[in-house]
């Protein structure tokens, strides 16, 4: 469901415009396919960003969004001219990617701030008023960085990674060492991020990044299931996945050694408390069978006595 | 028979004496409130407007929008998010509100940075401050005296054309407009090159609305890559009940409240006027968009009685 990147950075964004006007529609070389794993063609490195445009997922009525109190427009451009006219809305995505990528080299040293944006603002070569444009600043470069590494992980996983040998327990832990370890350059400034994410403004934001991550993973595991197990199978490895990482914030071993035992450890008490929530659904079907079946049976003699009652006497 | 005639000097019956004499294409007529008035009368009528009103500008502000103003300019400089060592120009501010909130929370934010090892933050601030009326640049620096401010380099009050900007190109970090692009007149220069750009990108635009689009075009100049572009203007209320009870305050309210405490009923029947004949938010926006700017939004406050139009210079 979550699969594609193009649909991430669509449903995520830096921007919380709408569109009130699209420009009329013409070939944009820098468009990515969605929707397929040609996605893996965008980068593998966090330095450098292509833009997803997400020109799709907006609105395509040319109406006012008449609620919303602010709104976007775009620039309408010539309309015999298209040509020459620049790609306004592509370039200026690119622009704000471009900064965050150069601010998250700043991160470890000033932190998860509008120091670090502005500093990277001015090694894009742009003026630093630009950071102020981004709505919820400190939380559009936390986002960025969390949607580049769930990228990451899914160019990792495309370019064969071996999972075939390993049972899903150690697949799972695999998937999330992997993920884990994108972070340690940030180690020291994570418990900033993790706090601009516990901000209830910013909440639904992370917490839908979360969930695309952990359901990726499951994908990649290899889970169908589409039933009530999907969701207590992502909250089970969402919570693994959070307790991990708040471990790993006070891990000082060499390599974090304890924090990857401290996963194993928790990846196999998941997959030990499915097997018995399992055991729990079946034993409590075979008591409901049961009791259901002496209930009958109670009702049916009752049914019984009293006909035969009925029949006998006259009340 | 004098009084009579005294009467009819208005602006008027200027118009019915010279609408013979309307024979260049560049003197055609722009809108002063609801009256048609020549262009070059138009900055003298403006100049005339804003003398008056000076002094008492900041009180009659606080008045009529019952103290809202200031969060309303607290608000435009949230959104701007002013940073040490920004370049930052305030047209028509010339009492200095914007400014001095913009100057307050930059070095808010450097007292508290301080740690922070920035060497572009060793830039100075620079903060301009630009009206093209000496009172209101006056009244600011009074202000500025008052709060100890006087010798600051970083406040600078510069006496010029909002149309005839002395700045150079690519050298702003910001642009702030308060109130203040209603009454842009346009002069020769600029208007032509609004004038070559519609007609070049085949745009749609009154001619009136060209002066606007000239001061965006200016605008556009004067800032750097990546730099921002505010403006905080009172707009157009859609919203049905309280559309009508703000039209009556404005036209009935307002000029006696002008008349009472400024002693100028012509000033705020021309600036209520004025409003009224203001694009709305959209073809604001559309016109900041088209000028070439990206990323343009509005916020409206209180219902679409003010909004802050912003976009990004790229």
């Amino acid at each position: 469901m979550y699969r594609t990147a193009a649909k991430r950075f669509l449903g995520v964004g830096f921007t919380t415009s709408r569109l009130l006007r699209l420009p009329k529609p013409r070939p944009n070389p820098t468009i990515i396919t969605p929707y397929s794993h040609a996605s893996a063609l965008c980068t593998s490195s966090i330095g450098h960003t292509e833009s997803p445009i997400g020109n799709q997922s907006v609105n395509p009525n040319q109406s006012d969004p008449t609620a919303a109190s602010s709104s976007t427009a775009r620039e309408e451009g010539p309309r015999r001219d298209e040509s020459s006219r620049k790609k306004p809305r592509a370039e200026f995505e690119e622009e704000q990617a471009r900064v965050l990528a150069a601010s998250l080299r700043h991160v470890p040293r000033l932190g998860w701030t509008e120091e670090a944006m502005i500093a990277g603002s001015r090694e894009v070569g742009v003026s630093p008023s630009i950071v102020g444009s981004f709505s919820r600043k400190e939380a559009a470069l936390v986002e960025y960085f969390m949607d580049e590494c769930l990228q990451l992980l899914i160019d990792r996983v495309d370019s064969g990674l071996d999972l075939q040998n390993l049972i899903p327990s150690e697949r799972v832990s695999k998937l999330v060492r992997i993920r884990l370890e994108m972070q340690i350059p940030y180690m020291s400034k994570w418990p900033q991020a993790l706090s601009i994410q516990a901000h209830p403004v910013n909440v639904p934001t992370s917490f839908k990044q979360r969930a695309m991550l952990v359901d990726e993973i499951w994908h990649t595991v290899g889970d169908g299931a589409s039933d009530l197990d999907w969701y207590v199978k992502r909250t089970v490895l969402g919570g693994v996945y959070s307790t991990t990482e708040i471990y790993m914030l006070t891990d000082d071993s060499p390599e974090y050694r304890d924090t990857w035992a401290f996963l194993d450890d928790r990846v196999k008490d998941a997959f030990d408390l499915k097997k018995s929530i399992q055991e729990a659904k079946y034993f409590a079907q075979d008591i409901g069978a049961g009791v259901g079946k002496s209930f009958q049976g109670l009702m049916n003699g009752v049914m019984q006595t009293m006909s035969r009652r009925g029949g006998s006497s006259a009340f | 028979m004098a009084l009579r005639l005294l009467s009819r000097r208005t602006l008027g019956s200027r118009l019915l004496r010279n609408r013979s004499s309307l024979a260049s294409l560049h003197s055609h007529a722009t809108s002063f409130g609801f009256q048609q008035v020549k262009e070059e009368e138009k900055s003298k009528l403006v100049g005339n407007v804003f003398t008056n009103v000076a002094s008492s500008y900041d009180v009659m502000n606080d008045v009529m929008s019952a103290g809202l103003h200031r969060l309303w300019k607290e608000r435009l400089v949230g959104k701007l998010s002013p940073f040490a060592g920004m370049k930052h120009l305030d047209v028509a501010g010339g009492t200095g509100d914007v400014a001095f909130r913009i100057f307050d929370a930059v070095n808010s934010v450097k007292r508290r940075e301080l740690r922070k090892v920035d060497e572009a933050s060793l830039e100075e601030t620079q903060i301009y401050v630009c009206d093209i009326n000496p009172n209101m640049l006056n009244v600011g620096k009074q202000r500025a005296a008052d709060r100890g401010l006087r010798d600051n380099k970083s406040l600078v009050w510069v006496e010029g054309d909002a149309e005839a900007l002395s700045f150079d190109d690519n050298s702003m970090d910001g642009y702030t407009i308060a109130f203040g692009i209603r009454n842009v007149t346009h002069i020769e220069k600029a208007l032509a090159e609004a004038y070559r750009y519609k007609y070049s990108h085949q745009l749609d635009f009154s001619l009136s609305e060209c002066c606007i689009l000239s001061q965006c075009l200016i605008t556009l100049r004067v800032l750097k890559r990546g730099g921002r572009f505010l403006c905080l203007e009172l707009s157009h209320v859609d919203i049905p009940v309280f559309k009508d009870l703000y039209d009556l305050y404005s036209f009935q309210v307002i000029p006696n409240l002008g008349e009472l405490i400024a002693g100028d009923r012509d000033s705020y029947q021309y600036l209520v006027e004025s409003v009224r004949r203001f694009p709305p938010q959209e073809r604001f926006a559309t016109m900041i968009a088209d000028a070439g700017f990206e990323k343009v939004e509005y916020e409206n406050l209180v219902g679409g009685v003010v909004a802050i139009h912003s976009a990004i210079k790229l």
